[in-house]
């Protein structure tokens, strides 16, 4: 609980209208999209201003409370879960677009501006906001910040770090400063390069400067079924292979495809594999690449090939995607979704290994990717009401995870390691990779009262002595072996 | 004495004695470590040194010892299936794209000297050139290292997958910060099909104004352009234009640019790919001031042309970064500028100058930069690794 003390100074801070303290209102805030982890926070206030940020953040520094900045809430793995006594700073009324700049394909805006909104902002002009999440309707740039959020179309285009070029930032010190600029290669260190996807535990943005893309002349997206994975696997190192980069390239299974046909009905065919292939550009280069994305899926075995050409056809094949996650609903009471990486190549024999952990442990999991990176989302299913189910799923989710790592590649692609891929981070790095970002860590907030005990297995003291110096496992296994 | 312990380290045939530093090689990220353990415990400053062509920028840095890192220059993994490479921090950076050009890749980057400059070297300047505008610069490209930090910790950051979000980017940070940081040992890059075909033009203008103009409409426009560049070309000013596609699509795209250009009334010519070049050119005079400056596409034009006013040579890339040659006596001009692109929301940051040149190298600190100061005091606080290098004397 806060005292009355603190709780007079935030509400002169941003208004009787601007805080939240009744329970009931309270539970809202809760929890992210993670929402198996719930901590009601002691308070909730809405600044309209950078003014406001940081005279709140100045208070949480004065006082040591913990606190949290919250977008839409639309996370996946708790990184806007509050602290226990802890505040949290809700952008929902910093959503004004501050610039536009169409000739230098910049756009500045509030952290809680919805990430769609900037693509309809700039649309009108030929442009659009590359990075796409699945909840690209509701989640906010803030929280894309936060988390280096990704998306389908990041194969081609890259990750919201790609696209933030400048950063006005409270620190977790109560200090205002910017980061990068609207120019690029600002003198002295890449503040907004290491700012962007630390989850909140370096400061909260309160404006962001981010480059727009031109519209591609022409978009096409083909849907081709296959018999196995593997197959659609293949087709997938086949087009890299041919050097043809397309926009996206997505892969469900079985599962999956029936979840998203009973919940939202795309018409997909009954594949054991459906792949999305999207080729965007000029006009005669789409044509061109297209027909060598057919051959290929025609020479892996697709036994069906949809070409979607108007923008409602395109729409209806990627509204079953992005509603992938959702429909898992469909055909269990529960889930969790994950978000491991491994090397393209690494595809067919981690699929294989995901089939048998999930049998060993008796559960189904479905499996949708954004297979042209290497990114995987298996979602777990089960039923938490039979006792024991959940704890079983959630070791799974983590297995899997472990899979990623020993396979070299990572623990998370987009969805963050928040609250629950922390002791995770212990399996990917080792004690001296984790301590020399906390060192990071510890030049932006000594106090770690941003967004604290989160990303990390557990916390570093500032200014601590980093006790005698430790082998790292190369040492160890000398480099000469390390690969 | 101090020779003779760091030989127990790296071997006593890779220390060397110069008049004023050690210079030391190790073999690997171990031996480095120890180095770097050894002159933090006795506060011995030590500089990086990679294929020493980029040596002059900065501030000067009276070093105790030299680390050498050529020792280090082996392409260690080039997965091409998987599109990604790792590399070590002293391979040369031709070296590497031969290797890598077997399978048809390449790291998308055009470094200056790449027959003589390490991967590392290029890394802690963040140099980049024309590609950049079409695949993005060595923040883009790079996906992971390993760094060894002033006490010897040996870190790793990132990973070897292109898609990864866990845990801090660190190696943002160690991208164009002289090595103040740490040493990178290793590099892992993600990695691109090298194009297929390219054609370049250059268009010719007595003034600044169309070609500018130009400029801002081909950003805007469906040509797929891998490089543009601004350039004074004695006294009048060429545009270079480099595209890059299927031989199907050049077609199509060449015929699209000559109408463009027609109707800006101006005439094109095919231009070989020397133009490309033309960046180099601009350090070969040590007695004049090579500037990298910042803009905004659309002050391209405007700040080409004063560079120009000042009697200066110059490139600019469409992405907004200036090199410009300027002859000595200068100084002036130089600050005059500085303060033009920093109204601008730009920068502009001395690369090289004579030795009697009394320049401050870089830009005022921003507000920034008692955060940056922060950072060094955790990663480096006993100040061995390459001391007052860097902007505001980090």
């Amino acid at each position: 609980m806060l005292s009355s003390v603190i709780l007079a100074e935030l509400t002169s801070a941003v208004g009787a209208d601007g805080i939240i303290v009744g329970q009931n209102q309270l539970h809202t805030y809760e929890c992210d999209g993670l929402a198996a982890l719930r901590t009601i926070p002691a308070a909730v206030v809405l600044p309209r201003s950078t003014a406001e940020v940081q005279t709140v953040v100045k208070i949480c520094a004065r006082h040591r409370i913990p606190f949290v900045a919250r977008g839409a809430g639309t996370g996946l793995s708790g990184g806007a879960l509050p602290a226990a006594g802890g505040i949290v700073i809700s952008f929902s009324r910093m959503t004004r677009i501050l610039d536009v700049d169409i000739p230098n394909q910049r756009i500045t805006v509030e952290p809680g501006v919805i990430n769609n909104h900037v693509t309809q902002r700039v649309s009108p002009h030929g442009y659009f906001y590359a990075p796409d999440p699945s909840s690209q309707t509701v989640c906010t740039i803030g929280g894309n910040v936060a988390e280096n959020s990704g998306g389908a179309h990041c194969l081609k285009y890259g990750f919201t770090t790609t696209h933030v070029l400048g950063l006005e930032v409270v620190l977790p010190t109560g200090e205002l400063v910017s980061f990068g600029a609207s120019t690029l290669d600002a003198p002295g260190y890449d503040l907004a390069g290491v700012f962007v996807g630390s989850e909140g535990t370096l400061g909260v943005a309160t404006s962001v400067t981010l480059r727009i893309a031109k519209k591609p002349e022409t978009v096409q997206v083909l849907l081709a079924a296959f018999d196995s994975i593997a197959a659609a696997g293949q087709t997938v190192s086949d087009i890299i292979a041919a050097a043809i980069l397309p926009a996206a390239m997505e892969i469900m299974d079985r599962l999956s495809i029936r979840a998203a046909e009973a919940s939202v009905h795309p018409n997909y065919p009954d594949a054991e594999a459906l792949l999305l292939v999207e080729v965007d550009g000029s006009a005669i280069e789409v044509e061109t690449q297209m027909q060598q994305v057919r051959s290929l899926c025609k020479t892996n075995g697709a036994w069906e090939d949809r070409l979607a050409q108007s923008e409602r056809e395109r729409m209806l094949v990627w509204k079953g995607r992005k509603a992938a996650f959702a429909a898992a609903g469909r055909i269990a009471p529960n889930y969790i979704v994950q978000d491991g990486v491994i090397p393209r190549t690494k595809l067919p024999v981690i699929l294989e290994e995901i089939g048998r952990m999930a049998e060993e442990a008796g559960l189904l999991v479905s499996n949708v990717f954004h297979a042209g990176d290497g990114n995987l989302h298996p979602i777990v299913l089960y039923n938490a009401s039979i006792p024991g189910q959940e704890e079983i799923a959630v070791d799974l989710s983590m297995r899997i995870l472990h899979r990623c790592v020993d396979h070299g590649g990572s623990i998370t692609g987009e969805h963050g390691v928040g609250k629950e891929k922390q002791q995770a981070m212990g399996y990917m790095y080792s004690e001296p990779d984790l301590d020399t970002m906390q060192r990071v860590r510890c030049a932006f907030d000594p106090q770690q009262i941003a967004n604290p005990d989160k990303l990390f297995p557990r916390p570093r003291l500032c200014g601590e002595k980093t006790g005698p110096y430790q082998l790292h496992p190369l040492e160890r296994e000398g480099t000469a072996e390390y690969f | 004495m101090l020779s003779a312990h760091l030989g127990t380290i790296v071997g006593s045939e890779h220390v060397s004695i110069a008049k004023e530093a050690i210079a030391v090689a190790p073999a690997d990220a171990a031996q480095a470590a120890a180095v770097l353990r050894f002159a933090n415990d006795n506060g011995l400053p030590v500089s990086p040194v990679g294929g020493a062509t980029k040596k002059g920028w900065g501030n000067p840095v009276s070093s105790k010892i030299t680390l050498h890192t050529h020792r280090m220059n082996a392409l260690l993994e080039h997965t091409w299936q998987d599109m990604t490479c790792t590399v070590q921090a002293g391979c040369p950076w031709s070296s590497m794209q031969a290797a890598l050009a077997r399978h048809g890749q390449f790291v998308a980057l055009d470094p200056l000297w790449p027959d003589h400059a390490t991967v590392g070297g290029v890394m802690a300047t963040n140099d980049s050139g024309t590609l950049r505008l079409k695949y993005g610069g060595l923040r883009d490209l790079i996906i992971g290292m390993t760094v060894v930090l002033a006490d010897g910790t040996i870190a790793r950051t990132g990973g070897k997958v292109v898609k990864n979000v866990a845990g801090y980017d660190l190696h943002k940070l160690m991208i164009g910060a002289f090595g103040t940081l740490g040493l990178t040992t290793e590099i892992t890059f993600r990695l691109h099909s090298l194009p297929v075909s390219s054609q370049s033009f250059t268009l010719l203008s007595q003034t600044v104004e169309p070609l500018g103009d130009l400029l801002l409409q081909l950003i805007d426009s469906h040509l797929s352009a891998q490089s543009i560049q601004l350039r004074i070309v004695g006294d009048s000013f060429g545009l270079d234009i480099q595209l890059g596609a299927l031989p199907e699509v050049l077609k199509e795209q060449s015929s699209l640019l000559l109408e463009m250009a027609k109707k800006a009334k101006l005439s094109v010519e095919e231009a070989s790919n020397e133009v490309w070049n033309s960046r180099h050119l601009l350090f070969a005079d040590a007695n004049g001031f090579t500037i990298k400056a910042t803009m905004l596409p659309s002050d391209i034009a405007r700040f080409t042309s004063m560079a120009h006013g000042f009697g200066g040579t110059a490139v600019t890339q469409a992405t907004g970064i200036m090199t410009a040659f300027l002859p000595e006596g200068r100084e002036e001009a130089i600050l005059q500028l500085r303060r033009e692109f920093t109204g601008s929301g730009g920068s502009l940051v001395i690369l090289q100058q004579p030795a009697n040149g009394s320049v401050d190298l870089l830009d005022p600190p921003s507000n920034s930069f008692p955060l940056m100061q922060k950072i060094k005091q955790q990663f480096d606080p006993n100040r061995i690794l390459n001391p007052g290098v860097f902007l505001g004397g980090i």
